[in-house]
Parts: C-alpha cells; sequence; structure tokens
C-alpha cells in the first residue's frame, strides 16, 4: 500500500496535468464534445454516447432501453448513468466521470510499465530489458496521446472496456488472478471481444503466482480461473436480467456484433463488406469473419507462449482492426501497450512507414468522410478505401512488432546472430 | 518475389540510392508546375457538355416579355423609392409587394460580430408554393439589395420581383420558388441558409418562421448597372473553393448563348480569346479565388449546403434589356424545374478556363498531389538518411570524439539492423511548432479592425527574429551535456515535411487551389538544411525563406491588390481589409483558410528556417557530416 502511495505521489502531477487538459478541452470548447461524439471513427452502434442517451431516456421511463433498436450497450450502465444528473444540463458530472476512467487506466498501465513484465517474463528475459520507458513515460504517452484525449471528449462507453481490460492486465501481472478475472469478465460483459483475451491473460497470471500459494499445474490453475471468470459473467448476466427483466439485452447487445445488423460506417473493415453482401452468403462470412478474429488466440498463445503480455498486446492490436465495430479508442489501447515494448523498437523495422500510414489516414478519413456525408461530391467508397489504408497501417504495425518480439527472442537464443541482416521467406 | 526483394534490400543499401530523393523532389515540384500549364491546353482540357438529361436547357419557350415590362418598370420606382429607408422599412414594404402578389413571408434577423465589428441587418423573403408540387424541394432566387462591391441591386431587385410576380401566374412549376431578399450580399444569405438547415447559431440568427422543402438550386441576380447590357457574367465560387455541379454553369451558358444569344463570361475575362494565355488566365483566377476560399457573391454561402448556386451579373454595353436576364432566368428555372433528383450527374471539381472549357479533378489533381509529395519524398528520405548516417561516416573520427564511451557504445548499436534515433527533440520541437499556430490564428480573429494592421506589423517583425531565436534557444539547451546533431535537424525537418505533405495532400481533395498554392509557396521548405561553417549560403537562404514567409506573402497579396484591384487605397488599408476579410470569413462563413496558413504553412515554415539557421555539433562534428551530405 506504501508503494502504491508512491506511485501516487509520483504521478500526481502527471494526472493532474491530464485531468486539467481534458476538463480544459472540455469547457474551453463546449462544442467539442458533441462535435466528436458523432464522429463515426470514434462513436461505433456498441459504444456511441448519444445512443446511450437514448437508452437512459427510456429507461428511466420505464420501457424497455432495447425498445427502437438504438441502444446496444450493455444495461448495467443504465443505473450507472441514471445516477448521474442529465448530462445536458450537467455535463460536468459525465465529464470528471470520463476523466476518472482515463485516469484509472494510465494508472493500471503506470503499473504494468513499472512490473517490467514486458521485457522480462517469467519464461524469457530479453537481451534489451534494460532499454525501457518507466511507468511514468508510459502512462504519459497514453494520456497524451491524441486518440486517447479525442475517445475520452466523446464519452464512448468503450473507455469502460479499455479500463477493465488494462485492470485485468495489472492485477494478472501482479499476482492477484482472481480479481484479474473479474476485471476481465466486466470488459467482457460490456464489450463481449475481450472474452477473447482470456487464454493469454490466464498464462500471465499463471507465470506470475505469487511464491506462495503458487498453483504449479497450468490446468488446474486455467479451471480454476476460467470457472471464476464464468461465475462472475453469470453473475454479471443474472444482475442485468433481473434489472431489464428479460434476456432481452443478450441479442441486443452481443446479438447485434454477432450479426451486424446495424451497418453505420466505422473504421473497420465489416461494414462496407457486408453492405454489399447477398443475404444468402451473410450468415457463412460472419462465421468467417468471426473464425477468423478468434483464431489468433489460439496461434498467438501457443507460439508467444514464453511472453504473454506481448500476446495480449498484439491481440489487442488485432481486435482493433478486426472486429466487428473497431473504433479510434481500439486503436487509441493498442497505442498505449505499445510503449511497454521499447526494447524491441530498434528491431522494428516499418516503424516511420506505420507513422505516416496512420497520420495520413487520421487526417484523410475525416476529409472523406466529410466528401461522402456533407459535399455529396464523393461517395461510400472513398471512405472506406481511407479505412482500409487505416487498418493497413494498425496491420503493419501489428505484423511488424511480431516480427519484433520473434527476432528478439531469437537473438536470445542465438546469440551469434544478433544485428545480422535476417530475410523472412 | 524473393530475389526481387533481396536485390530492392541491396539498393537500399547503395548510397548512390541516398543521393537520388532531392531532385526527385525537385522533379516532382517541376512536374507539378508544368503540368498545370499544361492544362489549358487542348488535348488536356475539354468541351463542356450537359449530363443531366432532365435538364433540357433552353428547350422551352420563355414567355417574360411584352407587358411584363410595365410591371417591371413599376417595381423599379418602388425600390427606388424604398432606396435610402431603413432595412426594416424596406422589408415592411416588401412585404406588402409580396403579400399583394398572394406569396407566404417570413422575415429573419441576424447579429455577426466580427474583428471587433458588429454586422446585423433582416432578411425578408417569400414562398412561391408549387401549384404540381407537394413542398418537398424548392429552388432560391437571390436579390440581395446591395451586391458584393456595396452598389445598390436597383435592377436586379426589380426584376426579381417582376418575375417572381410572373412565375406566380404559371402553373407548371412543381418545385416550391423562393424569393430571399437580403440587404446585403455577405452575410445575408449566409444566415438565411444556415437556419433554413437549422445549423444557426441561435444566439446570433434567427429561426426561420416558415419554410419549404430541400433545396435544389439557387441563382442570385447581380444587376446594378443601369441600361441594356452585353453579356451575362457567371459568378460560381463558393466559401472555401467549393464549387457548384457544373450542370448548373453549362446549362446557364448554354440557355444565354443558344437561346437568347447573350454572351457569357467567367472570371472577370471580358474578352476572351479561347486561346492559351486567356484560357491560362482563366483558370489561375478561378484558382486564386477557390484558393482565397471567400464568398464571391451571395450564391457562394448555398454551396457548402450542397444547394447548387451560381450569381448572374449582366456586364458591358449592349442590346440586350432587363427582359433578356429576365428570360434566362426563367429558362434556367423551368431547366431545374424538370430535375428529378438533385444534380449529381456532372462534376464538381473542375477548373474552367473558357465557358466552354473545363478540366475534371483526374487531370487535374496530380499536380497538386506532386507538389505534396515532393515533402514527403524529402520526409521519407531524410528519415532513412537519419538512421544510416553512423554506418556512412568513418567511425574512428566519430569514436575519437570526447564523448567516448557514449559515442562508441552508439556506433556498436548502430552496426545492427536499425540504427537508433533521437527523437524527443525533434519531436516536440515540431509539436510546439504547430501547437504555436494556434497563437496566430487567435490574434488575428480576435483582434478590433483598427488594431489589425499594426498588430499585424508586430508580428511580421517578432516572426523575422522567431527562427534565430528558436535556433539559439536549442543550441543553449542543449549545450552543456548532449550538443545538437546534424540528425536533430535532419529529422524535425523530416517531420515538419511529413505533416506538410500529408496535410496539402488532404487539403487537395477539399480545396485543390488553396493546397497547390500553399505548396507552391512552401517548396522552398524542401530544400532547407543546415550550413555550418557557410555563413553567405546560410543567410541568402534564410533570406529566401523570409521572401516567401506567410507574412511576407500576405504584405506583398494586399500590396498587390492595393495596386491592381478596384478602388484606391494605400497599402496599409490594404492589409488591413485583406485580414479583416479573413477574419470575417472565419466567423461568418467558416472559411478555412487561416487555418491553413497558421496551422499549416506557418509552422513548417518556421521549422525550416530553424533547421537553415541550425549549427549542428561542434564544428569538426559538422565536417564529418557533411561528407555524409
Amino acid at each position: 500500500m506504501n508503494h502504491g502511495k508512491m506511485h501516487l505521489q509520483e504521478t500526481a502531477g502527471l494526472y493532474a496535468t491530464a485531468a486539467a487538459l481534458r476538463l480544459a478541452l472540455f469547457t474551453l470548447f463546449p462544442a467539442l464534445p458533441d462535435l466528436l461524439t458523432g464522429r463515426v471513427e470514434i462513436s461505433t452502434p456498441v459504444t456511441s454516447f448519444k445512443r446511450l442517451q437514448e437508452g437512459l431516456f427510456l429507461y428511466n421511463h420505464n420501457v424497455s432501453p432495447y425498445d427502437g433498436g438504438v441502444y446496444h450497450q450493455a444495461p448495467l450502465l443504465l443505473p450507472l448513468f441514471s445516477l448521474l444528473p442529465d448530462p445536458s444540463a450537467y455535463p460536468i458530472f459525465t465529464y470528471v466521470l470520463y476523466i476518472m476512467v482515463d485516469l484509472l487506466s494510465a494508472h493500471a498501465l503506470y503499473k504494468i510499465a513499472e512490473s517490467g513484465e514486458a521485457a522480462s517474463s517469467r519464461l524469457f528475459t530479453s537481451a534489451r530489458k534494460d532499454r525501457r520507458w518507466s511507468g511514468y513515460v508510459v502512462a504519459a504517452i497514453f494520456l497524451f496521446n491524441p486518440f486517447t484525449i479525442a475517445t475520452c471528449l466523446a464519452r464512448p462507453t468503450s473507455v469502460f472496456t479499455t479500463c477493465a481490460i488494462l485492470h485485468a492486465v495489472a492485477k494478472a501481472i501482479y499476482g492477484t488472478p482472481f480479481t484479474a478475472m473479474l476485471s476481465l469478465s466486466f470488459a467482457a460483459y460490456l464489450s463481449m471481444y475481450p472474452i477473447l483475451l482470456l487464454p493469454p491473460l490466464v498464462l500471465l497470471a499463471y507465470d506470475r503466482q505469487h511464491a506462495s500459494n503458487r498453483i504449479l499445474s497450468l490446468l488446474q490453475f486455467a479451471g480454476t480461473n476460467v470457472a471464476a471468470a464464468s461465475v462472475s459473467l453469470g453473475a454479471l448476466f443474472a444482475v442485468s436480467y433481473l434489472l431489464t427483466g428479460s434476456w432481452e439485452f443478450m441479442s441486443s447487445t452481443y446479438g447485434i456484433q454477432l450479426t451486424l445488423n446495424d451497418l453505420t460506417p466505422n473504421v473497420g473493415l465489416w461494414w462496407y463488406f457486408f453492405i454489399e453482401m447477398f443475404d444468402s452468403f451473410r450468415s457463412f462470412f460472419l462465421g468467417v469473419f468471426w473464425l477468423h478474429l478468434s483464431s489468433y488466440v489460439g496461434g498467438l498463445s501457443i507460439r508467444i507462449r514464453s511472453q504473454p503480455l506481448a500476446v495480449v498486446t498484439l491481440l489487442l492490436g488485432i481486435f482493433g482492426i478486426f472486429k466487428p465495430y473497431p473504433s479510434v479508442s481500439d486503436a487509441s489501447l493498442f497505442f498505449a501497450m505499445l510503449p511497454l515494448f521499447r526494447h524491441v523498437f530498434p528491431l522494428m523495422r516499418y516503424s516511420f512507414l506505420t507513422a505516416s500510414v496512420v497520420l495520413y489516414s487520421t487526417f484523410l478519413g475525416p476529409a472523406f468522410y466529410h466528401l461522402w456525408i456533407y459535399y455529396g461530391s464523393g461517395n461510400a467508397n472513398f471512405f472506406y478505401a481511407i479505412t482500409l489504408v487505416w487498418s493497413l497501417g494498425l496491420s503493419l504495425l501489428v505484423s511488424d512488432m511480431t516480427f519484433a518480439v520473434l527476432r528478439d527472442e531469437w537473438e536470445v537464443e542465438r546469440p551469434e546472430m544478433v544485428g545480422k541482416e535476417i530475410r523472412q521467406i | 518475389m524473393p530475389r526481387l526483394l533481396s536485390t530492392a534490400l541491396l539498393m537500399r543499401r547503395d548510397p548512390r540510392l541516398l543521393k537520388l530523393p532531392p531532385y526527385l523532389s525537385l522533379l516532382c515540384i517541376v512536374v507539378g508546375v508544368a503540368w498545370l500549364l499544361m492544362l489549358p491546353l487542348d488535348d488536356y482540357s475539354r468541351r463542356t457538355y450537359i449530363s443531366e438529361n432532365a435538364l433540357l436547357p433552353g428547350q422551352v419557350h420563355t414567355y417574360f416579355g411584352g407587358s411584363d415590362q410595365n410591371v417591371f418598370r413599376a417595381y423599379r420606382h418602388e425600390v427606388d423609392a424604398l432606396k435610402d429607408k431603413s432595412n426594416t422599412e424596406i422589408n415592411d414594404e416588401l412585404e406588402n409587394i409580396f403579400r399583394g402578389i398572394g406569396l407566404k413571408v417570413g422575415r429573419q434577423n441576424y447579429t455577426y460580430h466580427s474583428a471587433g465589428n458588429t454586422y446585423s441587418g433582416e432578411n425578408v423573403y417569400a414562398i412561391l408554393q408549387a401549384p404540381r408540387g407537394d413542398a418537398t424541394e424548392a429552388i432560391v432566387l437571390v436579390a440581395a439589395w446591395k451586391n458584393v462591391k456595396d452598389e445598390f441591386n436597383r435592377n436586379g431587385l426589380a426584376l426579381a420581383l417582376a418575375l417572381t410576380r410572373y412565375f406566380r401566374r404559371w402553373s407548371l412549376w412543381s418545385k416550391d420558388i423562393i424569393l430571399v431578399i437580403p440587404p446585403d450580399s455577405r452575410m445575408g444569405t449566409q444566415a438565411w441558409v444556415d437556419a433554413y438547415h437549422d445549423a444557426h447559431d441561435a444566439s446570433r440568427v434567427a429561426s426561420l418562421p416558415i419554410k419549404s422543402g430541400a433545396l435544389q438550386g439557387a441563382i442570385a441576380v447581380d444587376y446594378p448597372q443601369d441600361g441594356r447590357f452585353e453579356s451575362v457574367h457567371v459568378v460560381y465560387d463558393g466559401v472555401n473553393g467549393q464549387l457548384p455541379n457544373l450542370d448548373l454553369i453549362n446549362s446557364v451558358v448554354n440557355i444565354a448563348s443558344g437561346q437568347m444569344g447573350m454572351g457569357s463570361s467567367l472570371q472577370q475575362m471580358w474578352r476572351h480569346s479561347d486561346k492559351y494565355d486567356d484560357r491560362l488566365k482563366t483558370m489561375l483566377r478561378g484558382m486564386l479565388n477557390q484558393g482565397l476560399g471567400h464568398a464571391a457573391g451571395p450564391h457562394s454561402c448555398f454551396i457548402p449546403y450542397h444547394v447548387d448556386a451560381i450569381t448572374l451579373q449582366p456586364v458591358g454595353q449592349g442590346w440586350h434589356d432587363e427582359m433578356g436576364l429576365g428570360r434566362l432566368v426563367e429558362g434556367t428555372f423551368r431547366s431545374l424545374n424538370n430535375l428529378l433528383e438533385h444534380l449529381h450527374q456532372s462534376f464538381f471539381f473542375y477548373l474552367l478556363m473558357h465557358k466552354e472549357r473545363f478540366v475534371s479533378i483526374g487531370t487535374y489533381l496530380p499536380s497538386a498531389m506532386l507538389i505534396a509529395a515532393n515533402f514527403t519524398i524529402m520526409a521519407i528520405f531524410l528519415w532513412i538518411k537519419s538512421g544510416h548516417v553512423e554506418i556512412n561516416s568513418p567511425s574512428k573520427e566519430t569514436k575519437s570524439k570526447p564523448a567516448t564511451t557514449e559515442t562508441s557504445k552508439a556506433v556498436e548499436e548502430k552496426r545492427g539492423a536499425a540504427a537508433e534515433r533521437d527523437l524527443l527533440l525533434p519531436l516536440s520541437l515540431v509539436a510546439g511548432c504547430q501547437f504555436l499556430g494556434a497563437l496566430p490564428l487567435f490574434i488575428f480573429n480576435h483582434t478590433p479592425s483598427n488594431l489589425l494592421a499594426p498588430i499585424f506589423a508586430i508580428f511580421s517583425l517578432i516572426n523575422l527574429t522567431l527562427p534565430p531565436l528558436f535556433s539559439h534557444l536549442l543550441q543553449a539547451r542543449r549545450a552543456q551535456d548532449k550538443p545538437i546533431t546534424l540528425q536533430h535537424y535532419n529529422l524535425s525537418k523530416s517531420f515538419s515535411l511529413l505533416l506538410l505533405g500529408m496535410f496539402l495532400s488532404s487539403l487537395a481533395t477539399l480545396n485543390f487551389s488553396l493546397a497547390f498554392l500553399v505548396g507552391l509557396l512552401a517548396t522552398p521548405l524542401s530544400f532547407t538544411r543546415p550550413w555550418p561553417g557557410n555563413a553567405i549560403a546560410q543567410y541568402a537562404y534564410i533570406a529566401l525563406l523570409n521572401l516567401v514567409s506567410p507574412t511576407t506573402v500576405i504584405a506583398a497579396g494586399a500590396a498587390a491588390w492595393a495596386r491592381y484591384g478596384q478602388g484606391e487605397m494605400g497599402v496599409v488599408q490594404a492589409v488591413t481589409e485583406v485580414l479583416e476579410e479573413a477574419a470575417f470569413g472565419w466567423d461568418v462563413w467558416g472559411m478555412y483558410t487561416p487555418l491553413v496558413i497558421w496551422c499549416v504553412w506557418w509552422p513548417a515554415w518556421l521549422v525550416g528556417s530553424v533547421v537553415v539557421l541550425g549549427q549542428p555539433g561542434t564544428a569538426i562534428k559538422g565536417d564529418t557530416k557533411k561528407k555524409v551530405l
């Protein structure tokens, strides 16, 4: 606990600055939050703050929030937000809530970075482990990332998922697997896809158990943890059922992610594909897309078994590209985890290219969306082309990082090859 | 494929390849400019054509004339009688006239604040409900009380009133017709069209009491001159360089020349030989108007809402009378009335070089993109070079330098697959300069108009001293522990050019001309580099940079305008007016030209100047680095 206090003292200035910056943006530019809330790049059908308002209105008038087919978010968010005063009259409370969530995420990130797990895990220690950024720097990069700030201002509910995922990872690293599972089930409850992080997270928690009460058998450990996650997820579902009085929320929140009924444009690859799709092929390709998304989990967990944190990071990057409703906030979570792997940065080969591609698509995306929606002089292909470029940039980054992590491992195994040019075949 | 890749990898190491990009970059600029100059040639431009079949321009008989001439004269008397009345009195009288014709009337107040001035007024408008329509679509006829030059639009108003009365008699309209009479041409229509689309700020602009359907097109009549005219000047530039659908311009030109026998002209080219130099002049004037992004007439404010709009101005001395212009408007309205859907067939991005010749976006966009690409090429080149420096330089010399342990370790590492770059300083320099751009933007948009010229002068002076100051600060801060190396400058320049290239290529899709003009003026930034030891080159280059700095260009533009523009004025007054117009555009029209100048161009210029003034490392170190260059 004493240690935790020290963390806070060290980072209090950073957190205060980040909070002040966000608060200043909220108050000095009152039109900005609503403008960003309307951006398709940040607000998706399953995270949008506007849709949350709609659900909240229905909920407060004793109508099922899922009537009308606009609200697709978890039911437990409703009582939380109905406790807050009306956001249109007293927006400050909502602002403070979102700022707090951002700071909590940053704090979890700080703890992850301070543990040094990224460079030296139980099974693997990188030769470059001294080259790393402190938790302070990593938290600062997260807090002052423009994507994170834009996400915070637009107030999508994905920030809660981000926070839960980061806390799950932090708890797993600090040897409290059950809390980690509880946190992960919260994330999965809110937006479903984080359940795919379960295998690497269990491995991470297994590697980082406290010596005093360690369970040696991986199977036994995994069994208990999966059970813990299921129980807490079950409890969350039960509470939701009690709250809304029916199981309708299951199909409205998770069903929509599985069947992609809402085709509002976003930065992902699914919407355009399924707009063009003939109905008879729809279910087949939904299966293919989901299978593709989940297939990375097993492969990466096995191949990079020795570095579970790297697997979690890579998976977050992959989800940010290939999940049904991705947004800039998913990318910001990936960008937040990336600085933990400072030690492999020199091994990355396309960092400049990736940075330029991401930057270009960040600016061309809104421009092309504007041409399509407002000027009417472009069409949907303009925006889709840019989302392809954006995804290309992110996938370059993911694959480059995979390469760097693997090369780092390889150089430990074969020290004589350090610095030699290699070629992928 | 693997062999190809490995050859490519080998090529990457070739030192000759590293020499190429600056020339490539120069080539991009030259080709980009040459490309633009080629456009007026017959082989690269196309003849205009009507691509929306429903328009059928000039296929109907127009009947406006005869006894309507008497009506027109009567209205002109009414308008003359109102000339010196106040805005409200005029609108009271106009409202009476509209009610007399049997139209629904609405009025709207607006107040805008910009550069310390308050602009307010009241619009009056009338809706003629379509006998055959269901009020889902509407066409707009605009006759401002005063035109953009502040002349009394006497005949235009009378003509609009007479036309409205005439239109009322016809039963063939399938779209509502709205007649809007704003007291001026600069903000009245903006307030009206904002409110029509419920996009107005309710504290400044009142909501509209009555509305009709979606606007399909708008024609503004600007007819202050008395007597007969020779041809019609079509003004088509919208705010932020947006343009109306080409079909609308084509229809008007087609009706004017084919049916009425009038000439038509564009971009104030009263005499057009349709030869290369006249075409080029028309095109460049169009590009300048687009690049400035200001409203060229009362129609301009409609275009951002995707309502195609133009202004018609009768010019010259000829034999056409007011009735001819009325028939032109009637014919155009009949064409618009035919539309089954919003104009979409033809081009939205084009450069007109003659009333019947244009180039479309596919043909002209490469020239702006090439200019933007030159920055990106240099950025990539500098990035690669900054990673290669240590490998190529004679490492023994570097090793013998004071910070032995550190550099030798660095060299060891840099022998690896990737060289380490110190990114913090360049990143913070570039990011700092970018954020600093908000400062002039804020200052020039919030200064009262009487202080604009002095503030501009002070800012120009500060601008002159900023680069040396920054350069000095950088060196003073870093001198003790780690000196600034050439790598730092290369990386700063690389990031700055990357951002510039990115902004300009994004901008080129929205406003080609602005991107092209800014890109062209920023080309010297591609070739900046520190000249340690060669003071003459350094000062010559910094002088060149100051010659194309944003402040100099604004001052020079204002001076040119004062010299060649209409009306007599001094340079100081011209600067004031230019800046006032920029602030007005920013506040009222949502014009983003100031943003591009202060937050895209100026930061890049600042970083470029700092790079030129840079003194990397110690003198000896600079020498070794120079060999690498």
